[in-house]
């Protein structure tokens, strides 16, 4: 039955709401400027298809978490193991497909552990077995050669799979787990702006000032004038965000911008030092303008433990 | 300081094999070949195996004769006559389900892998292997080779080239004899009998009539010399060994 009257604030969190505007705003002013370099005649062609690719993804994000906590936590699995198939064929492990049940099942068991509730406390998520998995996960990968009853070159895949376990599904399940707060909306939505506009900030700011190379035989395109331009504005940023989470103190703020502004610019050169010694110049082409899944995510992945655990420290989650 | 060995920074490389897919439009992904492990591919063939066999075996009271014969594990060629759609999947059929996946048969490039639904359809569900027969038969015939070098892979080949029109046998081509001659990679002729009853070229919707596989025994040409008379000598005799598998009525 439709209600009599309803008012927006009934249907969409305020926080979400004000994220959404944000975002809105924010893809405008940038669709604008782009618009104007187009016609001033300089060549965007590159950075539009980056631009349309956020188009894309910006709003996808916001109407799954929207729509609520189970629909969330399923995405964020499903990208998990989108990532997980990528690093798996861009390293070779895809051929043993005994190995990459594994790890898929094993992403899924944690999907669960986040959906489930925890047992002994009744709250969302059972946080200590999510926590505990990476013990049964690699006790399980480290007996695949046991159970086939073979040795060469085993080592190899054994590492290969508990490297893209825990890097894309328990490290990236921390964000997915972060669903089950009572502040789930503030938490996911600063994540990934923050981190997002980082990645934009240290573009720009290398753009722009970038003299120094930062990590020459990792990223030649990275440099440390970017990296600390992104610092400055991740560091400015909890305290503009601060209606996300307003029980954060100045510790919490400050902290929160050490997260994203440190963990982001290494989530990216830790996924360019991956990709260098594979040989291969983006994980996927998914998402156009973006390349793969993982190149997208790397900075989250590298952010999201850190912030879950800061807040776990501080407020607990629920 | 002097530097010893274990101070040294040298690291050995691991061997990385990025799939040979990657960064291709999904079309090109599924005419490729060969083709790299898919494991959502996997799945689905499985799925699409298990009703086919099922609906085989209700529908066309399927059977299979001597199957025994067949030299699973080891690489293989099977061979049949072709009367119509049905004959590919009814020899699958006779594959464990855990070797499908390493079960080609060779599906006409110009015909199974046009475009984007027949090059999903014949990937996914056939695991066919894309046969240039027009144009590059010759390099087709040297992909079949290479791939029957790893031990397991089975090839499905009808030496006829095309379906019959009538119902009468049609001429083994001696590309046959390219593929086997000189090697001991075995032969399994097989006669599918009451596929042209249930599905004949051109028929829509196959008739519920029987299907019997008469499985032959395997064969191989190891001494036959690499010679365009000894191909066509293989081919009459695999084409004597498929009819006589007929069963006389």
């Amino acid at each position: 039955m439709i209600p009599e009257s309803w008012s927006l604030q009934e249907m969409v969190d305020p926080v979400l709401g004000l994220y959404a505007l944000l975002a809105v705003g924010l893809l405008v002013v940038s669709g604008l400027v782009l618009l104007g370099t187009h016609v001033a005649g300089k060549n965007v062609s590159s950075i539009w298809q980056t631009y349309r690719g956020w188009l894309i993804m910006a709003p996808l994000f916001l109407v799954t978490l929207w729509l609520g906590r189970v629909p969330t936590i399923v995405g964020l699995g499903l990208l998990s193991m989108l990532g997980f198939r990528e690093f798996a064929r861009a390293t070779g492990l895809h051929r043993h497909w005994w190995y990459t049940v594994a790890v898929y099942v094993s992403i899924v068991s944690l999907c669960v552990l986040e959906l489930m509730t925890d047992p002994r406390t009744g709250l969302a998520g059972w946080y200590g077995m999510f926590m505990a998995a990476p013990v049964y996960v690699i006790a399980l990968l480290l007996t695949i050669p046991v159970l086939r009853n073979r040795a060469e070159g085993q080592l190899q895949l054994v590492s290969l799979s508990i490297v893209g376990f825990i890097y894309m599904g328990w490290m990236f399940g921390h964000l997915a787990f972060l669903a089950n707060s009572t502040s789930a909306f503030g938490y996911l939505l600063y994540l990934f702006f923050a981190v997002e506009l980082n990645d934009v900030a240290a573009f720009t700011f290398g753009k722009l000032f970038g003299r120094r190379k930062l990590r020459s035989n990792v990223s030649p395109n990275k440099t440390l004038e970017g990296c600390l331009g992104a610092l400055a504005v991740s560091m400015v940023l909890p305290w503009l965000l601060h209606f996300s989470f307003p029980h954060f103190g100045w510790v919490e703020l400050l902290l929160s911008g050490i997260i994203v502004g440190v963990g982001g610019q290494l989530g990216d050169l830790t996924i360019s030092a991956i990709k260098r010694d594979l040989g291969v110049k983006d994980m996927g082409t998914l998402i156009p303008g973006h390349g793969g899944i993982l190149d997208r995510l790397d900075s989250l992945i590298f952010t999201a433990p850190f912030f879950f655990h800061m807040v776990r420290w501080f407020h607990d989650l629920y | 300081m002097t530097s010893t060995e274990h101070e040294t920074e040298e690291v050995q490389a691991w061997q990385y094999e990025p799939a040979a897919d990657r960064n291709r439009p999904l079309v090109e992904l599924l005419q490729g070949f060969p083709r790299e492990p898919h494991l959502w591919m996997y799945v689905l063939r499985t799925t699409a195996a298990l009703v086919i066999r099922s609906w085989f075996k209700l529908y066309h009271r399927f059977e299979i004769r001597n199957k025994e014969r067949l030299p699973i594990g080891k690489s293989f060629i099977l061979i049949a006559n072709h009367q119509s759609h049905l004959d590919t999947p009814c020899l699958v059929s006779t594959i464990p389900l855990r070797n499908i996946h390493r079960a080609f048969p060779a599906a006409a490039a110009d015909y199974f892998f046009k475009d984007l639904p027949t090059s999903a359809f014949s990937s996914i569900v056939v695991n066919g292997l894309p046969f240039k027969r027009q144009a590059r038969g010759a390099e087709s015939l040297i992909l079949c080779r290479e791939l029957l070098k790893n031990e397991g892979n089975i090839l499905i080949i009808f030496p006829e080239g095309t379906r019959t029109a009538d119902g009468t046998p049609g001429v083994f081509k001696p590309g046959i004899g390219l593929l086997c001659a000189g090697t001991d990679i075995p032969i399994v002729p097989c006669y599918l009998e009451g596929a042209f009853k249930a599905l004949p070229k051109g028929a829509r919707f196959p008739r519920p009539s029987k299907l019997v596989l008469h499985v032959g025994e395997p064969r191989s040409y190891e001494d036959a010399s690499p010679s365009k008379e000894s191909f066509k000598h293989i081919a009459s005799d695999l084409e004597e060994a498929v009819f006589n598998l007929r069963p006389k009525s």
